[in-house]
């Protein structure tokens, strides 16, 4: 089985076992989903340059206006927040405004947020429909003195955020053109997911028989679809006048700062056309985002369900814990795998010494970082990407 | 890398009133012995104290326990699916009024029926279903089977009025919200409003608001663990959830765990039984794993998968993975018990409260044994 190439964006990383790891100082990373971008119009243009101007100088923002907290000996708690707020509010990725649609046109928003202190804080938030930004939400819950809970969802979240006085909108305000497109689009071609009969989901005894993790029919349906030449699935929700957004994404942010404390978080919309009331990744500590200062900080993007059955982002802090490797080869490993099975994933992840890697097995990612040591921010879209 | 050094104290302090109590099947270091075909079950850890529990109530416990064992044995004896077996033994729990799952389930703060549940198979490709914030399902695990196996619903988690819909177009059976209310809950339920939680967010191992400096968590565990050494119940608010793994013929491990979640939760509050890795874990080729205790901290250390992380790479035995979780939980102040058992059949079912309702059957012998408190 061939393993797909896996794309890294990874600053040198210091040798940690022999002598005192070298600090980076205060770090920001974020990333605007992962999934099918392409490069090529339908038929054959490239995509207009200001398209990629407006995805880029959004991530710019985000990272600026986080890195402007971490500078000022801010938490990287806030500095997280401040930066999914950005993108949260850009209508040009799929979390807050701008967010996909369930199969019966509503929008359903959902986060998460985590600090990496021994007591392992963490907020949570789903199937939201009013709150205008879902990660300023699980922070509130996260941090609220009077309350011990962890996660909250539905009605019960909304009444929260209500009591809060944070901000609420009218469903309608999530709405955006391109996304409703591809909403109309995607619809009758999601179809059933075959992926579960051959997984051996549906319960027959060959469900031991794939011990060996060979799972030929849905790897060469996924490699299909990474083929250059296959323009077929491509052009499913594409719109003449958009390059085909993923239909996945999801924005996420992770940090560390001068106390060496980590936090992460991750907002999304889900997934185009998903069942209503289905919950992603995203909000689900351990999958979507983890954080733990003695190991790393991680926002992970891809196929949520593949995300929440391989437990994603505590797999790589679990690799560092007890196998001792670097967030970069923690994060790879894990990539790894869910290349193996077949699935889209991206990663950004860092240490507590700003060590970090960003890590995806598709044809592109929304990524990008910044130190507080130079203040560059540094925003990519497509693997060979390189700073203007 | 582990914080080990800072914690050993509390650790022996926590190991000596608080002993990690434990059920273990023998475990042979050479060649794995098969036992074969195992269910382990549990029905909720938590602060019940002996003198409270009469003679009569503990054998209906007791019973309740054993029928499910011997539902579970049933399937798993003729050949039968992991995954039947655990969720025919959930289902009897989640009937049963006594269980905090399904009937019997505790009340939200606004007094309404909130329940949960995920089941997940060991297989290479971690098949799972999950559900949350139902209120008319009656067997909330059945719903999360259908999400599992159901090729239209290419997802593993369904919440809310959707899910019920789902239920509903799927014909699980569905009931009025009232067919969940026991006297018992909606009695725990009042006593609990107004009380509140003596050390707020303290009491979940959270130090106070300097909590972002490290030490301070340090402090204020202490406090938290001194409650438990006296025995007393610092939230006046029961938890309780009911799981249960198998493994099966094949060498397929499965594991179902279902709740009501916490008494007078707030309403819209997603506890850790649904969340794949927290609650539940299922892995051939490490374990499988429910957990019950407090809820926020199982999502917060993802439990379940730490146990398997902790056989994956420490090649821990699942006893030792398993008593190594609890342990830790001790020393953050985290009541949890967990059931878990490898496709061996080598079971472990620690915990670190006053008792947690549990069993285990074989189908060597298929004699079902049910325990409450630690020295059953």
């Amino acid at each position: 089985m061939t393993k797909t190439s896996c794309f890294s964006h990874v600053l040198p990383h210091s040798k940690q076992a022999a002598r005192k790891p070298v600090n980076h100082g205060p770090t920001l990373l974020i990333h605007g989903g992962a999934g099918k971008i392409v490069k090529k119009r339908i038929p054959c243009e490239e995509i207009p340059d200001d398209q990629k101007k407006e995805y880029l100088q959004a991530m710019k923002e985000a990272l600026k206006v986080g890195c402007d907290i971490l500078k000022r000996g801010g938490r990287a708690v806030d500095a997280v927040e401040a930066a999914i707020r950005v993108m949260e509010d850009c209508p040009l990725y799929n979390a807050g405004k701008g967010a996909v649609f369930t199969r019966s046109g509503k929008n359903e928003l959902e986060s998460s947020i985590m600090i990496g202190t021994p007591s392992h804080p963490a907020g949570a938030v789903t199937l939201l429909r009013t709150v205008k930004n879902p990660v300023v939400l699980a922070k509130t819950l996260m941090l609220d003195p009077d309350n011990y809970q962890v996660f909250l969802g539905g009605e019960g979240a909304e009444e929260y955020a209500k009591e809060k006085g944070l901000e609420l909108v009218d469903p309608s305000y999530f709405w955006t053109e391109a996304r409703w497109k591809e909403h109309l689009e995607g619809l009758g071609n999601e179809g059933k997911d075959e992926g579960k009969k051959r997984d051996g989901c549906c319960g027959d005894k060959s469900e031991s028989d794939n011990a060996d993790n060979s799972l030929p029919s849905y790897d060469d349906a996924v490699n299909e679809r990474r083929t250059e030449n296959n323009t077929k699935r491509e052009l499913v929700g594409s719109n003449g006048d958009w390059f085909y957004m993923n239909s996945m994404g999801t924005v996420g942010a992770v940090a560390v700062d001068f106390d060496g404390v980590i936090a992460a978080a991750t907002s999304t919309g889900g997934k185009n056309n998903k069942s209503d009331g289905r919950i992603g990744d995203s909000p689900l500590i351990g999958c979507g985002t983890w954080a733990d200062n003695e190991t790393c900080g991680v926002s992970g993007t891809g196929e949520g369900e593949f995300l929440i059955r391989y437990t994603l982002a505590r797999g790589i802090a679990s690799r560092m814990e007890h196998l001792n490797e670097t967030v970069e080869q923690a994060t790879s490993a894990m990539i790894d795998l869910l290349s193996k099975v077949g699935t889209e994933a991206g990663v950004v992840a860092l240490d507590k010494y700003g060590n970090f890697t960003i890590q995806y097995n598709t044809s592109g990612m929304f990524r990008g970082f910044i130190r507080v040591s130079d203040e560059i921010p540094h925003a990519y879209i497509f693997p060979d990407d390189v700073d203007d | 890398m582990t914080k080990t050094g800072c914690f050993t104290s509390l650790q022996l302090l926590a190991k000596r009133l608080l002993p990690c109590t434990k059920q273990t099947s023998t475990h042979n270091d050479n060649k794995p012995i098969n036992h074969g075909p195992t269910l382990v079950i549990h029905g909720g850890a938590g602060a019940i104290l002996k003198k409270n529990l009469t003679d009569e109530k503990r054998l209906e416990y007791i019973q309740a326990l054993k029928e499910a064992l011997n539902i579970g044995y049933n399937i798993l004896e003729k050949g039968g699916r992991a995954v039947d077996a655990v969720e025919a033994a959930v289902r009897i729990m989640e009937d049963s009024p006594l269980f905090n799952a399904g009937k019997g389930s505790v009340f939200t703060l606004s007094g309404k029926n909130e329940l949960e549940s995920s089941i997940m198979l060991g297989t290479p490709s971690h098949p799972a279903g999950a559900t949350t914030l139902l209120h008319t399902v009656k067997n909330p695990i059945t719903l999360a089977k259908t999400v599992l196996f159901d090729p239209e619903v290419p997802h593993v988690f369904l919440g809310g009025e959707e899910a019920e819909k789902y239920a509903r177009e799927q014909g699980l059976e569905t009931v009025d919200p009232c067919y969940f209310w026991t006297e018992a809950r909606w009695k725990q339920h009042l006593e609990g409003l107004g009380k509140g939680r003596t050390k707020g967010r303290e009491a979940e191992g959270y130090p106070n608001e300097n909590w972002i400096n490290g030490s301070e968590a340090e402090k204020n565990i202490l406090h938290y663990d001194a409650g438990i050494r006296k025995g007393e119940c610092i939230d006046p608010n029961p938890m309780g959830t009911v799981g249960a793994v198998a493994v099966d013929y094949d060498g397929v491990i499965a594991v179902a765990t279902s709740t009501g979640g916490r008494n007078n939760k707030k309403d819209g509050r997603i506890g850790d039984t649904p969340l794949i890795g927290c609650g539940t874990w299922a892995d051939n080729e490490t374990c499988g794993v429910s957990g019950t205790g407090n809820g926020e901290f199982f999502i917060r250390y993802v439990i379940a998968k730490e146990v398997a992380s902790r056989m994956e790479y420490l090649n821990e035995s699942v006893e030792l993975a398993a008593s190594a979780v609890i342990n830790r939980m001790s020393n953050v102040g985290g009541e949890a018990g967990v059931i878990a058992l490898d496709k061996y059949g080598n079971f472990a079912m620690p915990f670190n409260t006053q008792a947690m309702f549990r069993g285990f059957i074989r189908v060597s012998d298929g004699i079902p044994h049910a325990y409450i408190f630690p020295d059953d």
